[in-house]
């Protein structure tokens, strides 16, 4: 019998594409790239009804917080509150979304450890970015919407409120980062903090701003960072608002401290990661 | 060439550290096909694991300015929720490849691997001889130094085992291999030289019989 005729084996000598000596930014690059390609198949594979999440979940979220409202207080200020939740949501979900991601990235892509090129950051930093992408999406489908509803959508000051997103990114990916790293050694750990996030969506002036708070409950609020970049958002979106709550050397704090943290026990603990 | 200083690796267990390796210093010398034998858990699919750089002595350090592959292991190494191909896609943009490459690249290994409908399939559905033929099929898709190959030869049917061994017979005229294998027979054919993992130890061979003799002498 013949076996693998002749044909194939030429084939397999011409696939001869050299491996050229790369540099770390090129093989990282590479890397981030085609396990961004890799998210967005798996999330947004046929059957699984991703598309169909990505804009239920905001879809309902502003639509029960919409009715509760009205139907609690009336259309009395003149702020578009829609828009106020629809902001306040898209700036929670990527918080929420990042860390809930970050939180299972090292695992899922554990079978790809097998290639050295693939280092267990990548996956997380590929997934924060799948985040961003979805986020953007999201923000311009709800924009469009809007707008064809004829809604005025005035922003106070454009550049601070991506600045605030950007913001949110990097404090997102930080605090995923550092919780994935000791979710790795303490399984515990992690089923702690998805209890600490599970209340976060109501006290993080998501719906409602922080200024129509008493001050007493503001005072407690003040302790939980994400309040103060959703203010943040909100307070450079909408004319109405003041940022008068906003602490930026807290949220500082609180956007270094688990970047560093994060980074530096992965820089100890990659390897263990790889081989766990 | 490829040379290993002071490595030592070892795993903690309940009762203490198991040394796969101890303070083992030696140099495998270029352009030679190496056999690794030695009994189960004697470290020889951790030694692999250490040349493919996804995992790393405790100590000491392995030093060598050659490419290799990633391990193909019998089962190991693919992402079970991607499809054969994809799994593939991924692996050519990893190293870097362009689309005209990777079409190549997917084309052949759809070819050689004998997978049909199963090459668009979750690799979960695979048996680990469709594993094994996958990631065979890919790695030869790539110019590495060395492959790694962990016992996959002897998975599958006669007839794709000698296709692959066939196709790896003429894959190492360009390149060597570093081969684990149970297969005495296979080890004579491909392999110039061997190593022995005993004892937490590696033991070098400039003739691939003596290693094999060595090693039967470990198991009687």
């Amino acid at each position: 019998m013949k076996i693998a005729g002749d044909g194939n084996l030429k084939i397999q000598m011409d696939m001869g594409d050299r491996l050229r000596k790369r540099g770390h930014f090129e093989v990282f690059s590479a890397v981030i790239y085609a396990l961004f390609l890799r998210e967005v198949n798996t999330r947004f594979s046929s059957g699984t009804l991703g598309y169909f999440w990505v804009i239920f979940e905001p879809l309902m979220q502003i639509a029960i917080f919409v009715t509760v409202k009205l139907a609690l207080f009336g259309s009395s200020s003149n702020m578009d509150y829609a828009l106020f939740i629809t902001v306040g949501f898209i700036a929670f979900n990527l918080f929420r979304h990042i860390v809930d991601r970050s939180m299972s990235a090292f695992n899922s892509n554990r079978g790809l450890y097998a290639y050295k090129q693939v280092k267990p950051i990548d996956g997380l930093i590929a997934r924060v970015l799948v985040e961003i992408l979805i986020s953007v999406i999201i923000a311009l489908i709800f924009l469009l919407v809007a707008l064809y509803m004829g809604r005025d959508i005035g922003v106070e000051n454009l550049g601070m409120v991506l600045f605030g997103f950007l913001w949110l990114v990097v404090f997102a990916f930080g605090f995923g980062l550092f919780i994935a790293v000791i979710g790795v050694f303490f399984d515990s750990f992690l089923k702690v903090i998805k209890l600490i996030l599970s209340p976060l969506m109501f006290i993080s002036a998501v719906f409602y701003p922080m200024q129509n708070l008493p001050q007493s409950l503001q005072n407690i609020l003040y302790f939980n960072p994400l309040a103060h970049f959703i203010e943040m958002i909100h307070s450079n979106f909408f004319f109405e608002l003041d940022g008068h709550f906003i602490d930026y050397d807290y949220i500082l704090f609180w956007t270094l401290t688990p970047l560093y943290f994060g980074l530096f026990f992965y820089r100890k603990l990659e390897k263990r990661i790889i081989s766990k | 060439m490829i040379e290993l200083i002071n490595v030592t690796k070892y795993f903690k267990t309940p009762k203490g550290r198991k040394y796969i390796l101890k303070d083992v210093s030696f140099t495998i010398p270029s352009n030679l096909n190496v056999g690794i034998v030695g009994k189960n858990g004697a470290g020889k699919s951790t030694l692999m694991r250490m040349l493919g750089q996804i995992e790393f002595p405790n100590s000491g350090k392995i030093v060598s300015n050659k490419s290799f592959s990633w391990v193909m292991g019998v089962g190991g190494g693919f992402q079970n929720n991607m499809t054969g191909r994809a799994n593939v896609k991924f692996v050519c943009r990893i190293y870097g490849k362009s689309k005209e490459e990777i079409r190549r690249a997917i084309e052949f290994v759809k070819e050689f691997s004998e997978l049909g409908d199963y090459f668009d399939m979750p690799i979960r559905t695979y048996s680990s001889g469709m594993k094994s033929r996958l990631t065979f099929g890919l790695s030869l898709a790539f110019d590495f130094d060395y492959l790694l190959i962990d016992e996959t030869l002897s998975v599958g049917d006669a007839r794709f085992r000698k296709k692959s061994k066939d196709a790896l017979m003429r894959k190492i005229e360009q390149c060597n291999v570093l081969l684990v294998s149970h297969d005495m027979g296979t080890l004579r054919q491909i392999c110039d030289v061997g190593i022995v993992a005993h004892n937490a130890k590696l033991h070098y061979f400039d003739n691939i019989d003596e290693a094999i003799d060595m090693y039967k002498e470990i198991n009687s």
